[in-house]
């Protein structure tokens, strides 16, 4: 299960799992962002790698027209596997308190 | 004491010793030769027949005169005779005939012969208004001390003051030298004797650990397989410093001896003890639990000589049996006769604890022990943890209840426990991504019935996922299900993927992806592999050719004791 929601707020909230089986539905949903994007990932229980390259890809479309992805209420295991993959260098990732 | 008064004849014939005389104090000579140098100054700069140096000794408040090597030395009470008299009042004392001053001394000179016509006596007083001892010079060879004498006495006897000082301060420092080296060495031989790494016994999780005090204490342990079991020892040597050290290691290696020429316990215990006994001075012995476990039959066989209490946690009850020594002391004395050895049995999950009495015997700042009903209620409330988690907790325990209080003794804990057997669940999932839910719940399942903890579940996850994931991806598209089997290992799980419808692809071969690079040369792809091998604590690929089966085993515990605590224990010393 994975979910993808526009709060009102601008804020985009990702809930479930984003593993292999659900990127395609992801990358769909990611594509229609624009300009600088929070995700708030605080009901994102797991990313996989797959996960990871919908992110990487997003993060590239917005950046070539001035915006970018922010993360915010990222977990503990998810913060090991962004700064394992470099990706903490590449997105803006603050920890959930 | 005041300045000198100026010599108003100065000679470079006078001046010219006593620059020679200040040239040798600067020397590092001991205290003897030191001394030597002082006393053949005096005599050569002021023309005098003899000199001596009597030092304070602040222990006893004496001045002591050391003569030659072979003598004894003198020691008077600090106030008696001139020497005293010139040490109380901090003043140069000139005497021109001593017979004739009441207080001379006059036993001395009856002693040995000589006729101390007459004398000068001079504080030593370094340049930090230490109070050294005082020099005495004897007889000037033509006639009596004069004024001038007493001022190139006085400049003589400050040079004479700062360097006896220093020698002396030299000396102590060294002594404490000797001492810290000897400590350290002391420590070294104890730490060669705890086991390299923790024996692995099936069915079984052993765990020993070492917290030396700042002084070395006498204790040890050994976990160390046999043909006739696993030799688990805990002792502690009375005393401190090198003796207790060397015991505790002759001990240890006269067992791994004994066991190793294929000893039973009661011989091995028996011998080592009378040997011990007949080798190490009266007042030396040694509090030791050894004993025997023999895995199979889920029995544990020791004497405790001197070592209690031995804690013997039920696991179905939650009760904790509290044994006693057996026996007193190894090397107490030669043992005639040996009481046949307790005896526990394990049952699954019960764990024995030996722990040494430098945690039972913790006193906190009001001076009440830690004793061992704290080590009960850990145990009772941590189920489920590893015996290197449990003895953390432990030693974590003994430290939050002492609020600061020194440790004043080595702690060293050992604990073994039955496991309880937990057989490896397995299951097989549909080659496709569709499957991913299912394997999340399947590893979700085990870890819940297995008792693992949850913090692994996470990284165990992705490992499992990501590895399934690209054996979807590289498969041939087959219709072979992919197999999952899931073990409780000491500490963690472990978890196997077995594809028997695959080519040959090493994942652990495959090269790490660049995370360094800017985003814009960043590839979506090739992070998978390189996340798991971050993840878990080791990984191995297996194919295998007639089968076409791929096996991958990954393995993933929770990392060992509270970072940088000053234990040893699985092969960690951290001292």
């Amino acid at each position: 299960m994975f979910t993808i929601e526009n709060g009102p707020d601008g804020v985009v909230r990702l809930a479930g799992r984003l593993d292999a089986s659900h990127v395609a539905t992801a990358q769909s949903l990611f594509d229609r962002l624009q300009g600088a994007v929070t995700l708030d990932c605080r009901g994102l229980e797991y990313i996989s790698s797959a996960g990871l390259g919908v992110l990487l890809k997003t993060q590239k479309q917005l950046m070539a027209s001035a915006g970018k992805l922010r993360l915010v209420g990222v977990n503990r295991h998810l913060r090991d596997i962004f700064r394992y993959s470099g990706f903490d260098q590449i997105f803006e990732i603050e920890p959930l308190e | 004491m005041g300045a000198a008064t100026p010599i108003r004849n100065l000679s470079a014939r006078d001046l010219e010793p006593i620059l020679a005389v200040a040239s040798k104090l600067a020397a590092p000579f001991d205290l003897d030769t030191m001394l030597g140098e002082v006393v053949s100054a005096a005599r050569h700069v002021l023309d005098a027949d003899r000199a001596s140096v009597w030092l304070h000794d602040a222990a006893t408040d004496e001045l002591v005169l050391k003569r030659s090597p072979d003598l004894e030395s003198v020691r008077i009470p600090a106030g008696i005779g001139l020497a005293g008299a010139c040490f109380r009042h901090r003043r140069l004392i000139n005497v021109p005939d001593c017979h004739a001053d009441e207080r001379f001394d006059p036993t001395m000179d009856r002693q040995t012969g000589y006729r101390t016509r007459c004398m000068l006596s001079l504080p030593l007083i370094d340049h930090k208004d230490v109070l050294v001892g005082v020099l005495q010079v004897l007889n000037k060879h033509s006639g009596v001390f004069a004024e001038d004498d007493e001022t190139l006495a006085t400049v003589l006897a400050a040079q004479c003051a700062v360097a006896l000082q220093r020698v002396r301060m030299m000396e102590a420092l060294m002594e404490g030298e000797l001492m810290r080296q000897e400590l350290e060495i002391a420590r070294s031989v104890q730490l060669g004797t705890l086991p390299d790494s923790m024996p692995a016994v099936p069915g079984y999780d052993v765990y020993g650990t070492f917290q030396p005090a700042g002084l070395t204490g006498g204790d040890t342990f050994d976990l160390q397989i046999f043909d006739q079991g696993l030799l688990v020892v805990l002792g502690d040597a009375t005393g401190h410093g090198m003796g207790p050290a060397l015991t505790v290691a002759q001990m240890q290696a006269m067992l791994r001896m004994a066991f190793s020429l294929g000893a039973d316990l009661d011989t091995a215990f028996t011998q080592v003890n009378n040997l011990l006994a007949d080798m190490l001075p009266a007042d030396r012995f040694i509090c030791a639990f050894i004993g025997l476990l023999d895995s199979d039959a889920h029995r544990i066989r020791f004497h405790s000589g001197g070592h209690g209490p031995i804690l013997f946690f039920r696991a179905a009850t939650g009760d904790c049996e509290v044994h006693r020594p057996t026996c007193f002391p190894v090397a107490a004395m030669p043992l005639p006769a040996l009481r046949a050895a307790a005896t526990l049995e394990f049952a699954p999950g019960d764990i024995l604890v030996l722990i040494s009495d430098g945690a039972t015997e913790y006193r906190d700042p009001q001076g009440e022990e830690y004793g061992h009903a704290r080590i009960h209620e850990v145990l009772r409330q941590h189920r489920g943890k590893t015996m290197a988690e449990l003895a953390h907790l432990i030693l974590e325990s003994v430290r939050v209840f002492a609020r600061g209080a020194p440790q004043e003794d080595d702690v060293t804990a050992v604990l073994i426990q039955r496991e309880i057997a937990r057989p490896p669940v397995a299951s097989s999932f549909k080659r496709g991504l569709d499957s991913l839910d299912a394997i999340s719940g399947f590893v979700g399942a085990m870890f819940a019935s297995h008792g693992v903890d949850a913090s692994l579940r996470p990284p165990v996850e992705f490992a499992v996922e990501e590895l399934f994931t690209n054996m979807v991806k590289y498969g041939k598209g087959g219709a072979a299900e992919v197999r999952l089997i899931l073990a409780r290992i000491p500490g963690g799980v472990e978890a196997t993927l077995i594809d028997d419808d695959s080519d040959p692809f090493d994942i652990t071969k495959v090269p790490d992806a660049n995370i360094d690079l800017p985003i814009e040369r960043r590839e979506p792809g090739g992070l998978g592999i390189h996340l798991v091998r971050r993840m878990v604590d080791s990984i191995e690929y297996e194919y295998r050719e007639e089968l076409r089966e791929t096996r991958i085993t990954f393995s993933k515990t929770v990392p060992s004791g509270p970072g940088g605590a000053p234990t040893t224990g699985g092969g960690h010393v951290h001292d």
